[in-house]
Order: C-alpha cells, then sequence, then structure tokens
C-alpha cells in the first residue's frame, strides 16, 4: 500500500510518458464536454425557467430523468448508433475522442439544464415583474435573466466538468480504453487495477483529485472576485 | 384613462373583484387599505403583468411604468441599472440617469453593486430606474415603504416634477393616510378584495361614507 503510494508519486513527478498521454486525452475530452453542454445547456434551462406553456412540466420531469441517465446506458445508446451497424456508421466516430465527447454532452447536458432550470426559476417571477413594469420586451428579459444567473453558471460548469472527468461507463463502451488514443484517467484507473497494477492507478487518482481541487480553487476564487 | 371593471382570482379564492375606476391624466390617486386587500393585485393587473382573464383592463392603451412592491435589483452597477431601462445609451440618458440619481441622494452609490444597497438606498434606486424613461401612467407600490423621511420627501418631490413634466397619472399605493393626503387628488380605498369606498381625497379622508373606512381611518388615528 504504502509502497504504491510511493511509486505513484514518483510517476506523477518524473512526468511518465503514458501518464502524460492518459492526462492529455482525458482534458480532450472534458473540456470540449463539458464546454459544449454549458452552451447547450445554460439558454436551454433558462429558457426553460422563462417560458410557461403547456406541458412544460413533462418536460421538467423528462429532464430530471435525463439527469439520471445511467452512462452505460448512454453508452449503448451511442454504441448502437455509431457501431459498424448503426445509422451513423459512415461517421466512423467509434472508438474516437469526439464520440466520446457526443456520449458526454448527452449526459452532461440534461444536469446543465436542471441546475440552470432550478435556479432560475426561483428568481423568474421578480425579474419579469421588475423588468415587465420597465416596459421591456421579451428578449430583454430573457437575456436579463441569464445575466442574473451567470454566477450559477461557474458552479454548474465545475459539476459538469467534475461528472465528465469522473465518468467512465459510457466512455469506456464508447472509446474503448485504447492506449495511447482514447484511454482517460478513469478507464486507465480501471484497467490497471484489474491487472493488479496499483500504482499507475494509485498516481491517477491523486491526479485526478489535484485538479478537481485546482479547478475548484480556480473557479471560487474567480466568482470571489466577480460577485464582488 | 380608466381602469375597467376586473375580478382575479388566485386558485379560485377571489383576491380582487374590482368595479372599475377613472384615472385621469396628471393626476394622483392614493390606493390605501389593509394588508391583504388586494392593494398589489389591482396595481399587477393595472400594469398587464398578472393575466385576470381579460386581455385589457386599462383603456386606452397607455404606457405603463410599474414598480412592484419589491423591485429587483439586477447583479451590476446602480448606473448601469438605470441604464438599463435608458431608451438609448446616449449622453442625455446619462446626464438624466446622473440628475435622478443626485436629486435622490444615492450619486455616491453610482458605481455600487446594486444587490449590496440596504432597503432604503434600493427603493431609491429602483424608482430612480423607473423614471428613466417617460409613461402615460405610473403605478408605483409603496415606494417609500422602507425609506426615512428625508428619502420619502425627495421621492415625493421627484415625482411630482415627473407628474408636471409628463403629465402622466400616478397610481400610488401607500400605508401612510398622511402621504396619501400630501400626494393624492383621488383615493381609492380597498377592504378584503372589494372597493369598499372611492372618491376625492379630501372628502374620503375626512369625510368617510362607510363603516369600513371609518374604522380604518379611526385605527390610524385620524
Ligand atoms: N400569487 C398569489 N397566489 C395566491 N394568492 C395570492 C397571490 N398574490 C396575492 N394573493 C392573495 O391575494 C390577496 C391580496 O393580495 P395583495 O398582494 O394584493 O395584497 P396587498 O393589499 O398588496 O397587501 P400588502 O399591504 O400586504 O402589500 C391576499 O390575500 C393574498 O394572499
Ligand atoms: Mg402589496
Amino acid at each position: 500500500m504504502t509502497t504504491a503510494l510511493e511509486q505513484a508519486i514518483q510517476l506523477v513527478l518524473s512526468g511518465d510518458d503514458q501518464l502524460v498521454n492518459i492526462i492529455s486525452v482525458t482534458l480532450q475530452m472534458s473540456i470540449p464536454s463539458s464546454v459544449i453542454s454549458l452552451l447547450l445547456g445554460v439558454p436551454l434551462g433558462v429558457l426553460l425557467a422563462f417560458c410557461s406553456f403547456r406541458g412544460k412540466e413533462v418536460l421538467v420531469i423528462l429532464n430530471r430523468t435525463l439527469m439520471g441517465l445511467p452512462p452505460v446506458v448512454c453508452g449503448l445508446l451511442c454504441y448502437m448508433l455509431f457501431s459498424g451497424v448503426g445509422p451513423f456508421r459512415h461517421f466512423r466516430l467509434m472508438y474516437t475522442i469526439p464520440l466520446m465527447v457526443i456520449a458526454q454532452v448527452i449526459l452532461i447536458t440534461p444536469i446543465v439544464i436542471g441546475n440552470m432550470e432550478s435556479f432560475a426559476q426561483r428568481i423568474t417571477p421578480a425579474v419579469r415583474e421588475t423588468a415587465h413594469g420597465l416596459g421591456l420586451g421579451r428578449g430583454r428579459i430573457f437575456l436579463l435573466l441569464i445575466s442574473e444567473t451567470r454566477y450559477q453558471v461557474f458552479s454548474t460548469y465545475l459539476l459538469g466538468f467534475a461528472r465528465s472527468i469522473a465518468e467512465v461507463g459510457a466512455v469506456s463502451m464508447v472509446g474503448g480504453a485504447i492506449a495511447y488514443k482514447t484511454n482517460v484517467m478513469t478507464t486507465a484507473i480501471m484497467n490497471y487495477t484489474n491487472r493488479g497494477d496499483f500504482t499507475l492507478g494509485v498516481a491517477l487518482g491523486i491526479i485526478l483529485l489535484a485538479m478537481s481541487l485546482v479547478l475548484n480553487l480556480t473557479v471560487s476564487l474567480i466568482q470571489g472576485r466577480l460577485s464582488r | 384613462m380608466t381602469i375597467a371593471p376586473f375580478r382575479k382570482s388566485y386558485a379560485g379564492a377571489t383576491a380582487l373583484d374590482f368595479p372599475g375606476a377613472p384615472l385621469p391624466a396628471g393626476q394622483t390617486c392614493a390606493v390605501i387599505g389593509a394588508n391583504g386587500s388586494g392593494k398589489s393585485t389591482l396595481a399587477k393587473v393595472t400594469a398587464g403583468v398578472t393575466a385576470c382573464g381579460q386581455p385589457q383592463v386599462l383603456s386606452p392603451p397607455v404606457s405603463v411604468g410599474y414598480l412592484p412592491q419589491h423591485s429587483y435589483p439586477f447583479q451590476m452597477t446602480v448606473r448601469a441599472n438605470l441604464m438599463l431601462n435608458a431608451p438609448r445609451r446616449n449622453d442625455p440618458a446619462r446626464q438624466r440617469a446622473d440628475m435622478l440619481l443626485e436629486r435622490l441622494e444615492i450619486a455616491h452609490l453610482s458605481e455600487q453593486k446594486a444587490h449590496h444597497l440596504s432597503g432604503g438606498e434600493t427603493a431609491r434606486m429602483v424608482l430612480a430606474r423607473l423614471l428613466m424613461r417617460r409613461y402615460d401612467l405610473l403605478i408605483l407600490d409603496e415606494p417609500t415603504a422602507a425609506m426615512d423621511i428625508r428619502s420619502t420627501a425627495l421621492t415625493e418631490q421627484l415625482v411630482a416634477d415627473y407628474q408636471a413634466e409628463t403629465g402622466c397619472g400616478v397610481l400610488w399605493i401607500t400605508h401612510s393616510l398622511k402621504q396619501a393626503v400630501r400626494i393624492a387628488d383621488t383615493v381609492l380605498f380597498l377592504c378584503r378584495g372589494r372597493l369598499a369606498e372611492a372618491g376625492p381625497a379630501e372628502r374620503l379622508l375626512t369625510a368617510p361614507q362607510t363603516s369600513e373606512l371609518r374604522q380604518f381611518l379611526d385605527f390610524y388615528g385620524v
């Protein structure tokens, strides 16, 4: 146990080639998937809070259901769509980073939508009443509502990114955990552990935690600076 | 201008059954009544921010500036809050913002974040924001409830000047009878979701006709 930890720390410090590649692939997947989810989910979530129409409740419940979509089910869906027998096979995305990003966007966007919707619907009545009282148009009111949720966007992004780097079920199915190509931190930890090779797994675990710490620190710093 | 008769219910319970009332341009109509009597409901329906099953309660359909009881300070500077309601972002608008902030004595707060203001400062900021634009009718829902005596006086003077300049009508909800005496040409007295009495301010506040209004005034020691 202690030797595994020592070796892991050494591995991290040595800048091991394989380790660096795994981290790089992880970021190539996690940053685009969390950013795309944010770009899709923030307007949709705020729009859902802003609009009132028949069947809105159904949409909210549907989204909550998708928030709990098991990653392996999402992986299965993408597999069926993009593998050799699927309708999208011509895109040749099986076992590539773009498909891993697509799978994660499917998983993370509902979380972003749900998070933004539940926050925005709390302030919507007050914002709407005030802005409508000034005589502002619907478009202006919607933009104001987005701007009023801007601090929430940071914490929502964190949530999405955390989900993205921690997720393993979908990315292992559609990525295949191919070394130097689609092997990300979580799939690598799984593989090495299965092989009984704990050192790299522990090293990756440490890095995963450190990345999460650094990201959280950065975002809370920015958030504190902005909200002052 | 007139407010048409309407009835507003929340989940089946009638909040206000209003028989209609005239709102002469250039005049101020004070709305008084106990908590829950339907004053804010009257304001919201007249302003058109709450539906009551009728497309238009206000005729003719004029431009309305409505200050909710809890107007929302947007998370930006005080000045940005005012400029948000400027018809155009030009120099006259900026000068108008400066003028309003100065008149309400919050010019020194213009670069502060609006959501960090005190209660009375927020009340002045949201009023200044509303007055950035010209409206034919102002609906003010307890604009001075959070203000001290000085700010209240500044507010009354500022609204009077705005009214003199634009010739707009004002519907002003208040819990202060002294304020009603100062500002109002006419008074609407709401009681448990009904218009119990309406008329010229002096007559209503000195010679009430209904027992409800008499009781209400007695309690204030008028
Ligand atoms: N959104 C709502 N849902 C349900 N009931 C409501 C709603 N808004 C108001 N009511 C009810 O309608 C009645 C009138 O409310 P209103 O806000 O018009 O009172 P008010 O005269 O403005 O009182 P206050 O002096 O406390 O501001 C109250 O009994 C209130 O509980
Ligand atoms: Mg009220």
